[in-house]
C-alpha cells in the first residue's frame, strides 16, 4: 500500500513536471528565428575551407577536431575502465558456436561486412559515414566471430593484443596528425593543406580521411574489447 | 509541437524508469531513453526540410539542413554508448559480489 501511494505521488509529480516542461518548450522560438551565424558560415564556406563534401564530417574532424579527440579519449577511458574492472578473468566462455549452415553463410558474408566497414570509414568525407560509424561495423565482425564460431575462434584469429595495438594505433594516428598540424600549419589539428587533392576524389580534404581511418580502427577495436571483456567468465566457472 | 510532445513523453518515461525501477539494468535503459529523447529533439528541431548536408559533387545544392546539431548529436551518441557500457560493467561486477542487481535488495544486504 505504501509503495502504491509512493508510485502514484511520483507519477503525479512527473506529470506536473512534464506539463511545465511542455509549456516552457512551446515558448521557444522556432528554428528559423534563431541566430545561427556559425551554421550559415559552415554551410556557405565549409566545402571551400576543408574540401570535404560531407559537411558533418567537416565539422567533426576539422572545425571541432579537438572535441573529437576528447570524444575518442572518452571511449579510451571507458575501454580502460571496463578492462580494469573485468581484468581478473583471463579465459573466455568456451562456446561451441552455432550450426554448420550459419557458420558457412557467415563465412561468405563476413568479408563483405568488412568491406562495407572500410568503405564507410574511408569515404567519410564524401558520403554519409565516417570513423565512428564504420568502426561500429568493424566491431560487429568480432561479435559475429564470438557468437557464430565460438569465442575461442575469435581469441585465436583476432587476439586481444591485436585489438589493443589497433586501438592504440588509431589514437596515435589522431595525435600524430594533430602534432603535424602544429609543425606544418601552425595550430594543433589544423587541416593539412598540402594533402588536399582535387575535390570529390578519395584522397582529398586534407587530413580528414587519415583521421577517419585512425578513429575507425580505434572505435572498432575499442568496442570489440568491450564486448570481449563482458563475455568473459571466471576461471572456476569454466573448468 | 508534436516534436516537443514526443520529446517530453520519452524523457519522462526514461526519468520514471531511472528513479522508480529497482532493477539497475532498467535504470541504465531509462538513462539511455532520456539521451535518445534529447537527440531526437535536437535533430527534429533543426530539421527545416532541406537537403542532407552533404554536397553532391559537381551540382549546386538547395537549402541544407544544419550540420552543427547533427555533429553534436554524433558526439553525444558516442559518449552515451561509452557510459552505458561502463555502467553495465559495474552492474556485472556488483552482481558477482552481491548476487543481485536489485537496488532494494542491495540496500538490505548493507544493513
Amino acid at each position: 500500500m505504501n509503495k502504491l501511494v509512493k508510485k502514484t505521488l511520483i507519477t503525479a509529480v512527473l506529470a506536473a513536471a512534464a506539463f511545465a516542461l511542455y509549456y516552457n518548450f512551446s515558448l521557444l522560438p522556432g528554428y528559423q528565428d534563431l541566430e545561427k551565424g556559425i551554421s550559415d558560415y559552415i554551410i556557405t564556406y565549409g566545402l571551400h575551407d576543408t574540401g570535404s563534401l560531407n559537411l558533418i564530417t567537416a565539422v567533426l574532424y576539422d572545425y571541432r577536431a579537438f572535441d573529437s579527440l576528447g570524444e575518442s579519449t572518452v571511449i579510451f577511458g571507458a575501454v580502460s575502465g571496463i578492462v580494469l574492472i573485468l581484468s581478473r578473468k583471463m579465459l573466455p566462455v568456451s562456446s561451441k558456436g552455432l550450426s554448420f549452415i550459419v557458420k558457412r553463410t557467415l563465412g561468405i558474408m563476413t568479408p563483405f561486412i568488412a568491406l562495407f566497414g572500410f568503405y564507410v570509414i574511408t569515404h567519410g568525407h564524401l558520403s554519409p559515414g565516417g570513423g565512428f560509424q564504420g568502426g561500429v561495423i568493424l566491431a560487429a565482425i568480432s561479435i559475429i566471430f564470438s557468437i557464430v564460431y565460438g569465442s575461442a575462434f575469435d581469441y585465436r584469429r583476432y587476439s586481444p593484443q591485436t585489438k589493443t595495438v589497433l586501438e592504440t594505433g588509431g589514437a596515435l594516428t589522431f595525435l600524430v596528425i594533430g602534432l603535424a598540424g602544429i609543425v606544418m600549419e601552425g595550430a594543433f589539428l589544423k587541416n593539412l593543406g598540402f594533402l588536399t587533392a582535387e575535390r570529390g576524389t578519395l584522397i582529398s580534404a586534407g587530413s580528414i580521411p587519415y583521421i577517419n581511418i585512425g578513429v575507425g580502427f580505434k572505435v572498432g577495436a575499442g568496442l570489440a574489447i568491450i564486448f570481449y571483456s563482458m563475455i568473459q567468465k571466471t576461471f572456476e566457472e569454466d573448468f | 509541437m508534436l516534436t516537443n510532445l514526443i520529446f517530453i513523453i520519452l524523457f519522462m518515461v526514461g526519468f520514471y524508469a531511472l528513479i522508480m525501477k529497482t532493477n539497475l539494468i532498467k535504470n541504465v535503459i531509462g538513462l539511455n531513453l532520456m539521451e535518445a529523447a534529447i537527440f531526437f529533439w535536437v535533430i527534429s528541431f533543426s530539421d527545416i526540410g532541406g537537403e542532407v548536408s552533404i554536397h553532391k559533387f559537381g551540382e549546386t545544392m538547395g537549402k541544407f539542413n544544419d550540420p552543427v546539431p547533427q555533429a553534436l548529436t554524433l558526439t553525444g551518441i558516442v559518449i552515451g554508448a561509452s557510459t552505458a557500457a561502463l555502467l553495465l560493467t559495474l552492474i556485472i561486477e556488483l552482481n558477482k559480489f552481491s548476487g543481485t542487481i536489485d537496488r532494494d535488495q542491495i540496500e538490505e544486504l548493507n544493513d
